[in-house]
């Protein structure tokens, strides 16, 4: 059997003193997408965000390992060097920081750090014009600080386009769909099936079932207080649309 | 009232009352016999206290043997320079250029120390006429060099009517304990376009004082940066009088301080007529234990009606044991205006870091675009790209002289 992805084993997690992943066990195989649905605050952003690094999470237990590499206890930026990208649920707006400096030195770091060879500028402008035009970011947006002024939508717009850009071998999609307009909706679906390879995997954290019609996921994951309580093929996200979470957590609606 | 009794004179005051009384500035030298120093009950010195930070003036400064290297070079530039206060010989001028030397101080006379001090030591002054729209930037070259030494020197610039230009002022030289008293008296003629730009790149045994007094006519722009990045202690005074209708001016300015350094920017802005408008924005950015201090004051005269201005300071602190100092004051007595100030103060936004970091970047490396950022809105501004690229260049040499 080829290594996974990404395997997940008994993570703890807490936030200032309060424990929310709670014994997370997940393994992404190579190739596949699956998708984690649960209710509000049950946890999903901050796997996504344990995933990344973020600081101010301590992992108490547990282990995670992105192909095969224990990434524990790695830094933000060494992650994403391995391979890892998080499309942020709320993608935050950096005033004073040109997106095109800041996609070129995203682009740059994760080559360095892979001993390749530095973009020229014409290379990067190319890459970064199909990017744009597969996923409708005009270059207007591009001349703008970071995020800065984007709508919603085209704030997860460009995240998929930076996804675009890096390559990673797992993205975690944290509510990528929210906030789209139904045409958007096709084209960030466009986007992400077009890195849908055999080799990359996904992690799409919805509540919509609507998202898995266009990005149809391998396996479906239910996401409550903090662990996984019931995965299944995508019919699983149909149930869950059709009787809510109570049937799978046991909790009242 | 303060009390009427005699001060106590130390060792700086000993020196720069026998300085003065030597030029035969007596009415100065008795000030400060009087006086002394100015302390933090001085209301324009509150948070620079010099009684304290100035233990010692070194002897007035003698004219310059050798030259070190500039410190800041910008591609294109007309440079002129000033050596320990002698005002040096120049190239050719470019069109529109007219370099004179004349003696004596430049600056309005007010109850200020350095003012005064300024105004009595200078012997050599630069001045600069300028007509129609000047091409290259214009650099003057301050340097002291040497051994220690006190050094007045200043400039005196007239902006014709209509005319624009972009005039860099560099201050530098030898790692000694000098202490520099700088001025410059710029005049804007009706609707100029001025962009007046003053960095101190001294080495850390100095001590930078530098007064920049402005007058605006009708209609004229002006834009003007004062970065501080060297000396232990270095404070730049920042006068504008907006004295002509629908002028406007850009005071912007940027402490740049690291461990043991304290830098002061100190404004004082006039609306002497109606309709006039300023938009002074400030900002400090502290390392290891510092000190920035930005005093802002905003002064609109009884007949300065729709006066516009807003004073702004932001900071960031990249580590706990710097200061940041903000003094907004407002003095205004028309009836018909919109003033304002305000400061905010905080350290690298997180959640903007480990957006950077979870795309890869490295931590130095994401900072740096950070404080960049938090840089960009006063750098900006300065149209002129070799002179931009020269400004990021020195924000980005301090960032990477305090990573060790
Ligand atoms: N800094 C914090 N301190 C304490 N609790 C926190 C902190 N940040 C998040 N939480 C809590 O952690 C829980 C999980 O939050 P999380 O954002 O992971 O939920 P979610 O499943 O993504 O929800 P949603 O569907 O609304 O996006 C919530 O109860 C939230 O209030
Ligand atoms: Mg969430």
């Amino acid at each position: 059997m080829t290594t996974p992805v990404l395997e997940i084993r008994n993570l703890h997690a807490r936030i200032e003193e309060r424990e929310i992943l709670k014994g997370v066990n997940l393994v992404i195989p190579q190739g596949q997408v699956h998708a984690i649905m649960g209710r509000n605050g049950s946890g999903k952003s901050t796997l996504s965000y344990v995933l990344a690094g973020k600081e101010d999470y301590e992992v108490t237990e547990g282990e995670i390992l992105l192909n095969g590499e224990d990434i524990t206890g790695m830094e933000p930026a060494e992650r994403a060097a391995a391979g890892l990208f998080l499309a942020f649920q709320y993608p935050i707006e950096i005033p004073g920081v040109a997106t095109m400096t800041f996609l070129k030195a995203a682009m740059n770091a994760q080559r360095k750090a892979r001993e390749e060879a530095e973009l020229t500028t014409p290379e990067f402008m190319r890459l970064v014009k199909e990017a744009g035009a597969q996923l409708n970011v005009d270059s207007d947006m591009l001349k703008r600080p970071l995020n800065v002024g984007f709508s919603g939508g085209e704030k997860k717009r460009a995240e998929i386009m930076q996804m675009a850009l890096l390559k990673p071998s797992l993205a975690v999609l944290d509510e990528t769909d929210s906030g789209l307009d139904i045409d958007a909706l096709q084209v960030v679906a466009k986007g992400v099936n077009a890195l849908r390879d055999g080799q990359r995997s996904m992690l799409v954290i919805t509540h919509y079932q609507r998202l898995l019609n266009h990005i149809v996921p391998d396996v479906v994951h239910v996401f409550s207080d903090g662990r996984i309580v019931e995965s299944g093929d995508k019919d699983l996200a149909l149930q869950l649309e059709a009787k809510g979470y109570a049937d799978f957590d046991g909790q009242a609606a | 009232m303060r009390p009427n009794f005699p001060v106590r004179l130390g060792p700086a005051e000993d020196a720069l009352i026998a300085q003065l009384k030597s030029v035969g500035a007596d009415q100065a030298a008795e000030r400060v016999t009087v006086a002394g120093l100015p302390t933090r009950r001085v209301e324009s010195y509150h948070y620079t206290d010099l009684k304290t930070l100035l233990r010692t003036i070194p002897p007035l400064a003698t004219a310059a043997n050798e030259a070190s290297a500039p410190a800041l070079r910008v591609p294109g530039a007309y440079q002129l320079m000033i050596a320990n206060g002698v005002v040096q010989n120049a190239a050719t001028a470019p069109a529109g250029v007219i370099v004179g030397k004349t003696h004596g101080g430049v600056l309005t006379n007010r109850d200020d120390l350095l003012v005064n001090v300024s105004n009595a030591l200078t012997k050599d002054t630069l001045t600069l006429t300028l007509e129609g729209s000047v091409d290259p930037v214009i650099q003057i070259d301050r340097r002291t060099e040497g051994e220690a030494g006190h050094v007045a020197d200043a400039v005196k610039i007239f902006v014709a009517d209509d005319a624009s230009a972009v005039i860099l002022e560099t201050f530098s030289g030898s790692d000694a304990a000098h202490v520099g008293n700088h001025a410059t008296y710029l005049s804007l003629g009706k609707n100029a376009r001025v962009t007046h730009i003053t960095v101190n790149l001294s080495p850390r045994a100095t001590t930078h004082f530098a007064t920049n007094e402005y007058q605006l006519g009708d209609g004229s722009h002006l834009r003007t940066l004062v970065i501080h990045a060297g000396s232990n202690l270095s404070r730049t005074q920042v006068y504008p009088r907006m004295a002509g209708a629908n002028a406007h001016a850009d005071v912007t300015g940027l402490n740049l301080v690291s461990d043991g350094q304290h830098a002061d920017i100190t404004m004082e802005t006039l609306h002497a007529v109606p309709h006039t408008s300023s938009k002074p924005l400030f900002k400090s950015i502290t390392r290891g234990r510092s000190k920035a201090v930005v005093q802002g004051k905003l002064i609109v005269a009884r007949d300065a009606q729709k006066t516009d201005a807003k004073f702004m300071h932001q900071g960031l602190m990249l580590s706990d044991d710097a200061e940041i100092l903000s003094k907004p004051e407002l003095e205004i007595y028309a009836d018909d205006v919109v003033c304002g100030h305000g400061s905010t103060c905080g350290k690298i936004d997180e959640d903007s870091l480990f957006y950077l970091l979870s795309r890869g970047i490295p931590k130095p490396e994401a900072e740096t675009m950070l404080v960049r950022g938090f840089i960009a809105e006063v750098l900006d501004p300065v149209e002129d790209e070799a002179l931009n690229e020269a400004l990021n260049g020195v924000v980005d040499g301090w960032l990477l002289a305090n990573e060790a």
